[in-house]
């Protein structure tokens, strides 16, 4: 009985392997038949289906795909129809009229009317009302509605919502806030809405009642959402039966699932993986602009009384400006953002195609100049070659940025080049949190400013308003403003562009704030950073960008990505639907079938069995390995 | 297995489970940054008084000491520890819940499968020393236990699912599929569990080859095994009832105490295959500073860490009379 131990060691392996072999011919699911599903990794978390909470974009997607905004926005970011047909605004722009889509349904059959918009706007009000709140959930939609000045809603018919402002507004149209249906909502307070942490918190859990072309049906939190297409939706249908979202937590492994089949979208690959994916077949890469920048910020009342700044010269507009000259920002896109950016001037970013505008005077990259300026402001450099400023103290900045992103390269370069023009340079990351908390000044309670420059981004709406709406004095009192920048004419233009009534105007009121804001040089924009997204053809062609030129097929704003989408197994073409198969970079299989496949879902069938087969063999061999062994070994003991 | 003996050890881990619940109030609380803050996040606008409102809301306008420190003891005595920031209106507990099962499902059956493989190849490695088996196994044990889980998961995720693309690259399920009976559920989450668990396996198997196989060989040089061949016993009998269970005692220990990160998991190999349990849940509330789950995670992995610990000494206790004392 010596050899028990063998046998039973080659019986496991021999069971493992035909266990495994067994699971595998599973894998060849039939395609045909099968929904046809489009799937997306993100690297964004899947945190709420509650559109009040909403922060990130993937929050945003979640839900501009199953609800209308009163009005929407096109494949261009043009206002499009949406919850309503049309609109029209009194003469003096303080008075918009939405006319509702007659016959319009939720996804549950309940008639979708104007008291549904009446009820959603009117909620917003209310809570921006409310003392204890002052404004719901996350805070990031109800500005669209306070921006534009809104004051009253009401529906004058079931069709006609009327919108009141209490100044001429054109930016209405564009609020973006979801229209819920009333009939669901109704039942929740501002506080079970609001507070998360609150006894009956409203998650809004599948399946969702919705109006726009997809609902969730299922919703695994922190790992994937399932959108199944709304047979009440009003347009023409979309192309995908079923839209899964699925979080990512490594974006080695969203790219090799997209160069598998198993996704047809990827969002937020790294640069690396989006220039090696942008020659590979069957798939499509789009670099979309974000529509935000990157930027370094100055604690411009340094040593004011409660600020905590380390020297006077950080107050000094001269000072700035000459830091300004010392930034290298191509330089600062090729090597940090391996080129996938667009080196940063003004605070409203190029995506804005519309209002974005250059400075008259941009500061070029010359360490020359940004000396020479330094100089002639009279920081004279020290005997270490360290400037100092008008107190005789040597100039040594505190350069920090949030650990929730990464700027050390960035840090590494600004520190090379402000040591070229005797500028000093401490630079350190500091956790999110901290970092939120020192930048505030004595207006808010936290203070007191101990900081003096830092890097962070901003992201914006379609309007600009949001942008331009941080760097009003009024803003310095919230901590939004971190570099308290004050000055009465920006405030003013605010309010004009705001308020304009026709595009012109506001155009150069816009371009005006830019201005202003750029020379005050509170604020050093860095970069435009892109959006790098990637794509399979395979399944699904006609990928659109939104907008054409610098945006990315989804994620956008709106759902109008999703609804260009058609079906590539549809479109007769010459290529061929089973490269999925294929390893990537070897050319792909010639006439795939015509029958609709979803890569993921197909295998070919002959290589499980191989494998079983191969397994069992070892098996065998190893059982033998083992029976034979014992036989001699024995004996010489 | 004494009175006294149990208590004792009993006793201790009850202490450290005391203990970490401590710590984790005080660690928690010397984060930097206020929390009504990094509730509030980085709204643009923010009054005052909506600061202030929160503040009061959450309970922060109280001291830390006694106020929040026994609201936080009654809760956690409870089970309820708070709600996530990030999952929205999910308390902790739910989210913990959701992502423990994929996790035990990976590791515990990775664990198992390690352990048989691992003590069987390193008890023959050590009982046939110098033979084919024991050069090849602990070649490949030495090599496995280096290998980072990581670069294991990816080099298999290259080799079979993008190269071969005889398995899927992430997940536990198919997308978006839904399955016709539990059998196809089952055996979709086979073909998912494939990889990773061959992943977990094999980077544990190293260390117990390696272990087991050196442990055997000191036993074999004990005295009782010269009396047991001197005896006349078979082999297999001298293996079986001398050698393995002496053999047995340092490996119980490894055991146990990789049993403890059953839960833990190895962090890296579920995000290599976007598996959906702890060790993502883990990265995920690190990035987003979910302080809630980040508190939650460390309480449950300590309290199995104790918990596997306290197996371990009371199994050792009873596999050998010397330390049941």
């Amino acid at each position: 009985m010596r050899y028990r131990f063998g046998v039973r060691l080659g019986r496991f392996i021999a069971l493992a392997a035909l266990v495994a072999a067994g699971l595998f011919p599973a894998g060849a699911q039939a395609g045909t038949g099968q929904p046809l599903i489009l799937t997306v990794g993100t690297d964004q978390d899947l945190e709420t289906l509650n559109p009040w909470q909403s922060i990130t974009v993937a929050d945003y997607e979640i839900f501009q795909i199953q609800y209308e905004l009163l009005m929407g926005y096109d494949i261009n970011l043009e206002t499009a129809p949406g919850f309503a047909e049309s609109f029209e605004a009194s003469t003096d722009k303080m008075t918009y009229t939405f006319h509702i889509r007659p016959d319009m349904k939720w996804s549950d059959g309940e008639p979708a009317t104007c008291d549904d918009a009446l009820y959603t706007y009117q909620f917003a009000l209310d809570a921006l009302a409310n003392e204890d709140y002052g404004y719901v959930g996350s805070g990031y939609l109800e500005p669209s509605l306070t921006n534009a000045g809104l004051e009253s809603v009401e529906c004058t018919d079931p069709l006609t919502f009327v919108a009141k402002t209490s100044h001429p507004t054109t930016i209405l149209p564009q609020a973006y806030v979801p229209i819920l249906p009333k009939h669901i909502w109704e039942k929740y307070d501002l506080e079970e809405i609001s507070n998360a942490e609150a006894d009956g918190f409203f998650k809004n859990e599948p399946p969702v009642v919705g109006s726009g072309p997809y609902v969730v049906t299922a919703w695994s939190p922190g790992d994937s959402i399932t959108f199944s297409r709304n047979d009440n939706y009003w347009g023409t249908p979309g192309v995908p039966d079923q839209i899964v979202f699925q979080k990512f937590e490594g974006a080695d492994t969203m790219v090799q699932a997209l160069r598998n089949g198993e996704l047809d979208y990827a969002r937020g690959t790294g640069a690396d993986q989006f220039d090696a994916l942008s020659t590979e077949p069957n798939i499509r890469v789009s670099e979309g602009f974000s529509n935000g920048f990157t930027y370094l910020s100055f604690n411009t009342r340094a040593t004011q009384k409660g600020y905590g700044g380390s020297t006077s010269a950080l107050e000094d507009q001269k000072f700035r400006d000459a830091l300004g000259y010392a930034l290298d920002r191509q330089t600062l896109v090729d090597r940090v953002l391996n080129g996938h950016g667009v080196p940063g001037t003004t605070h409203i970013p190029p995506y804005q195609v519309k209002w974005h505008v250059e400075p008259k005077t941009p500061r070029t990259f010359s360490i020359d100049e940004a000396n020479s300026r330094l100089d002639a402001a009279g920081y004279t450099r020290g005997a270490d070659g360290i400037r100092v400023d008008k107190e005789g103290k040597p100039i040594e900045l505190r350069l920090t940025w949030p650990d929730s992103e990464d700027h050390a390269t960035d840090a590494q370069f600004i520190q090379g080049w402000f040591e070229d023009i005797g500028v000093g340079v401490d630079a350190f990351v500091t956790e999110e949190g901290k970092l939120l908390e020192d930048l505030l000044g004595p207006e808010t309670d936290g203070g007191p400013a101990d900081w003096d420059f830092y890097m962070w981004g901003w992201v914006g709406d379609p309007d600009p308003t949001s942008l331009l709406s941080i760097f009003q004095t009024s803003q310095i009192e919230s901590g939004t403003n971190d570099c308290f920048y004050s000055d009465p004419r920006y405030d003013e233009l605010f309010t004009t562009q705001l308020e304009a009534t026709d595009e012109a105007a506001r155009k150069a009121a816009i371009d005006e704030m830019q201005q202003l804001f750029y020379d005050a040089a509170c604020y050093h924009v860095l970069y435009y950073d892109s959006v790098l997204d990637a794509q399979r053809t395979d399944k699904f062609t006609n990928w659109t960008n939104q907008p054409p030129d610098t945006g990315t097929p989804i994620f956008g704003y709106g759902y109008v990505g999703y609804m260009q989408l058609q079906d590539a197994s549809a479109v007769p073409t010459a290529g061929p639907t089973t490269a999925a198969t294929t390893a990537p970079g070897t050319s792909a299989a010639p006439g795939g079938s015509a029958v609709p496949v979803s890569p993921g879902n197909t295998r070919s069938d002959s290589t499980p069995l191989l494998i079983g087969a191969v397994l069992v063999i070892l098996a065998l061999a190893a059982g033998f390995y083992f029976m034979r062994r014992r036989g001699p070994k024995v004996e010489e003991e | 297995m004494g009175i006294r003996f149990l208590t004792r050890r009993l006793g201790g881990a009850v202490l450290t489970i005391v203990m970490i619940v401590l710590l984790n109030f005080v660690l928690f609380r010397m984060m930097p940054g206020s929390p009504e803050r990094i509730l509030l996040g980085r709204v643009p606008g923010v009054p005052p008084a909506v600061v202030e409102a929160t503040k009061i809301r959450w309970g922060l306008d109280k001291p830390l000491f006694p106020d929040q420190f026994v609201a936080y003891l009654a809760a956690t005595a409870k089970g309820d520890l708070g709600f996530s920031y990030g999952e929205r209106g999910r308390p902790v507990a739910d989210v913990l819940l959701q992502k423990l099962g994929p996790t035990l499902l990976l590791f515990g059956l990775g664990e198992l499968i390690a352990i048989v493989i691992g003590l069987a190849l390193g008890a023959y490695s050590g009982w046939r020393r110098g033979g084919i088996v024991d050069h090849v196994g602990n070649a490949v044990s030495l090599v496995l236990y280096a290998t980072p889980y990581f670069l294991l998961g990816m080099g298999l995720l290259l080799l079979f699912a993008t190269g071969l693309g005889w398995f899927p690259t992430f997940g536990m399920t198919e997308l978006g599929v839904t399955h016709a009976s539990f059998i196809d559920l089952l055996i979709d989450i086979g073909r998912h569990l494939f990889l990773p668990l061959a992943t977990v396996s094999l980077g544990l198997v190293g260390q117990y080859a390696i272990l087991m196989r050196s442990s055997v060989i000191e036993t074999m040089t004990e005295d009782y095994i010269t009396t047991a061949n001197a005896k006349g016993l078979t082999d297999g009998r001298i293996l079986r009832a001398h050698a393995l269970p002496n053999a047995l005692l340092p490996t119980v220990s490894l055991v146990a105490i990789n049993l403890g990160y059953v839960v833990a998991g190895a962090i890296t190999v579920e995000v290599v295959f976007n598996w959906p349990g702890l060790g993502t849940l883990t990265v995920e509330a690190l990035e987003a500073r979910d302080y809630p789950v980040l508190q939650g995670v460390f309480l449950l992995l300590s309290i199995t860490i104790v918990v596997a610990n306290l197996i371990a000494d009371l199994v050792y206790g009873m596999l050998d009379p010397r330390v049941r004392t």
